[in-house]
């Protein structure tokens, strides 16, 4: 479904990206883990086409070339992000942007509009998985949301767009135990044989709940191992410090030659 | 400027001997620098010239439609055709030419101004002129549940390219009113209005006054509200300021009783080359008084807008709690706008806030949008709208929040 090959990403002089590859199959739950700093958000945004990275490579969703489109484009596509940090947008009813999301994508697929009633179904039926009343529709969009309401709302989103592929960048940073379980059933209930995940994380917690078919380890802008879901627990144990050129107080784990008296 | 002298009362005469004083406004007057000064010397005001026919035939498209009482005014003289001044019990809605030949007591307040009130020669201009308009008086504890709306219509003649139109608004001691002020116009050419409008609201007593500012392009708007506040009573002004190639709203409110209270909002969106300026000057004389001045302003193309927000604090006011803040969303590298404060606080124990912000849409917001499917133009119009919007949310009517929203092309449908 998604296919990534030697995809470099640079602000002005810094390189993000070094020549990432990574292939994800229909149905499938991948996991990127990384320490801070080592690309897992800007390969996210990259593929969602933010503006502001010079981008060289291959990046196709069903053997589309996503690099040339625009992030809307993509989203018609298929393709979903869900931001580590959602955007605020005061003014703006929840409601009206999820409608106006959906019929936007439905348009460019040359599908009818959907109606204000009908959307409301739709909207009902994705508020129950991620457990959301009904005025959370009626507010601006994530505007004195709390950080877990925020999460929520983004998979609302994707619940609403129904994407080919989600990526989540970093779904779970914020989140409180009770949260992190609803938005982690929310993800696990929008399983399915055609819809693919991305799971983008910092820490092993996540995948407790969300259990991946593979975990890919990230460093420097480059994916320098991938595994199954026991990669994660092992990055729990032993850190990222097997993959980074790290100075000697990053790895309190190991003995220290000559450091003990 | 060309002047007719036909004034027809004492106060008139001195008004047009006061502007020969104090003469017409420069780039050198603070409340006037950043007006089109080529654009107000071509203006010619006189005595208003009756022309019925000028009314524009799709005039009630083009205003909201609101339940109760309506005068419209066509060039600075009552249309008595299209208005209904048939109110419910308790408000009084005349003409102001009646008022002024029958009861002119009832408007000193308006007329005899102190020469230091009559800061500029438009004033003056008014006070000379404009002998029509518009009379409300709302009696003593009578809540009214439809709003008055007030519609003037400005077509450029050819005795006279300007008109003046008066608005008087008295509320009785712990009454309640929705005032809604529509300007618009008709024609390509140039002209103006000078609408000038004195807002008295005794003890306890609460209004909600709506000026609409959309007169053609080729026009020049220039509103003034004098409002005098006695005890405990509540002003809450929302303007919006859509119109003309200098389209000007201008508060001047007084809080001259103990705690009283004035909330000023406002909307300026300003397109092609048009100057959108708010001129709003609040003065507190006594002692508990709040108020709030919240502006906002969208500016695109080379349109520029002006927010000069003032804030008086007089001895003895003390208690005093004042705020002012005014954002602004600049939408193209030729768009300006100025945004000035002035505070000058003469009392003890006042609490003060001002704070102005001048920004571009977010690209972040607008990437989340993007990514969500929404095409960048329609992105756009979201936070734009979305922006703008929250100044049509301050209005209590929801058939004038609908109307503005339509106006602006921001319905949900």
């Amino acid at each position: 479904m998604l296919h990534v090959k030697d995809l470099t990403a640079a602000i002005g002089d810094k390189q993000i990206l070094n020549g990432l590859d990574l292939d994800v199959g229909a149905g499938e739950v991948h996991a990127i883990m990384g320490p801070n700093g080592s690309g897992k958000s800007t390969f996210a945004h990259a593929l969602a086409g933010r503006d502001g990275y010079e981008i060289s490579g291959v990046a196709t969703l069903d053997g589309v070339d996503l690099l040339e489109m625009t992030p809307e484009a993509r989203a018609a596509a298929g393709l979903f992000l869900g931001f580590q940090y959602p955007v605020e947008i005061p003014g703006v009813n929840n409601m009206y942007f999820l409608r106006t999301a959906l019929n936007s994508v439905r348009k460019a697929r040359g599908d009818t509009e959907i109606g204000a009633r009908d959307f409301l179904a739709v909207a009902k039926e994705a508020m129950d998985l991620v457990e959301m009343k009904q005025d959370f529709l009626n507010r601006a969009v994530n505007a004195g949301f709390s950080g877990g309401e925020k999460k929520r709302n983004e998979i609302l989103q994707m619940a609403v767009m129904k994407p080919r592929l989600a990526i989540l960048d970093e779904t779970d940073s914020g989140l409180d135990i009770d949260a992190l379980r609803i938005v982690a059933s929310g993800v696990n209930a929008l399983r399915d044989p055609e819809r693919s995940m991305i799971v983008i994380t910092h820490y092993q917690r996540l995948l407790d709940y969300i259990k991946p078919d593979f975990v890919h380890v990230l460093v420097n802008g480059k994916i320098v191992q991938s595994g199954d879901h026991t990669l994660a627990l092992h990055l729990e144990d032993h850190g990222y410090a097997d993959y980074v050129n790290h100075d000697l107080d990053d790895a309190p784990d190991r003995p220290l030659a000559g450091a003990a008296s | 400027m060309t002047i007719d002298s036909s004034p027809s009362t004492d106060s008139r005469l001195v008004a047009l001997d006061r502007i020969d004083a104090i003469g017409y406004p420069t780039k050198r007057d603070e409340a006037w620098r950043h007006a089109p000064h080529r654009l107000l010397a071509g203006l010619t005001f006189g005595p208003p010239v009756e022309s019925p026919s000028d009314v524009p035939t799709d005039l009630e498209s083009r205003i909201p439609s609101l339940d109760g009482p309506r005068i419209v005014v066509v060039n600075g003289i009552v249309d008595a055709a299209r208005s209904d001044l048939a109110g419910p019990g308790g408000v009084r809605v005349s003409t102001l030419a009646t008022v002024l030949a029958e009861h002119p007591e009832h408007l000193a307040q308006h007329f005899d101004r102190a020469d230091e009130d009559v800061v500029d020669a438009f004033i003056a201009l008014n006070i000379a002129y404009g002998d029509d308009g518009a009379v409300v008086e709302v009696a003593a504890g009578v809540t009214l549940d439809v709003p008055i709306h007030i519609v003037d219509v400005t077509v450029p003649g050819t005795a006279q390219n300007a008109s003046c139109t008066g608005v008087v608004i008295t509320l009785g001691a712990g009454s309640s009113a929705t005032v809604v002020e529509t300007r618009i116009g008709d024609g390509t050419s140039f002209g103006g209005s000078n609408i000038r409008t004195t807002v008295t609201l005794s003890d306890d007593s609460t209004l909600e006054h709506v000026v609409i500012q959309d007169v053609p392009p080729a026009q020049v708007h220039l509103g003034r509200v004098d409002v005098t506040q006695h005890a405990g009573s509540t002003f809450k002004a929302r303007s919006f300021n859509l119109g003309a190639a200098y389209g000007r709203v201008a508060y001047d409110v007084r809080l001259v009783g103990v705690g009283a209270t004035a909330e000023l909002s406002g909307l300026y969106f300003g397109l092609g080359e048009q100057v959108l300026d708010q001129q709003v000057s609040v003065t507190h004389d006594a002692e508990n008084g709040t108020s709030r001045q919240t502006y906002r302003g969208v500016l695109d193309d080379a349109s520029v807008g002006v927010f000069a927000g003032g804030i008086d604090v007089r001895p003895g006011a003390d208690g005093t709690d004042a705020e002012q803040s005014n954002d602004n969303l600049l939408l193209s590298m030729r768009a300006e706008v100025n945004t000035q404060p002035r505070l000058e606080i003469l009392a003890d124990e006042v609490a003060c806030k001002h704070g102005a912000t001048v920004g571009q849409l977010d690209e972040t917001a607008l990437f989340y949008l993007r990514s969500r499917g929404i095409p960048v133009d329609e992105a756009r119009r979201l936070l734009i709208n979305g922006f703008a919007d929250r100044a049509v949310d301050d209005v209590g009517i929801e058939s004038v929040r609908t109307w503005i929203l339509h106006r602006l092309g921001h319905s949900d449908e």
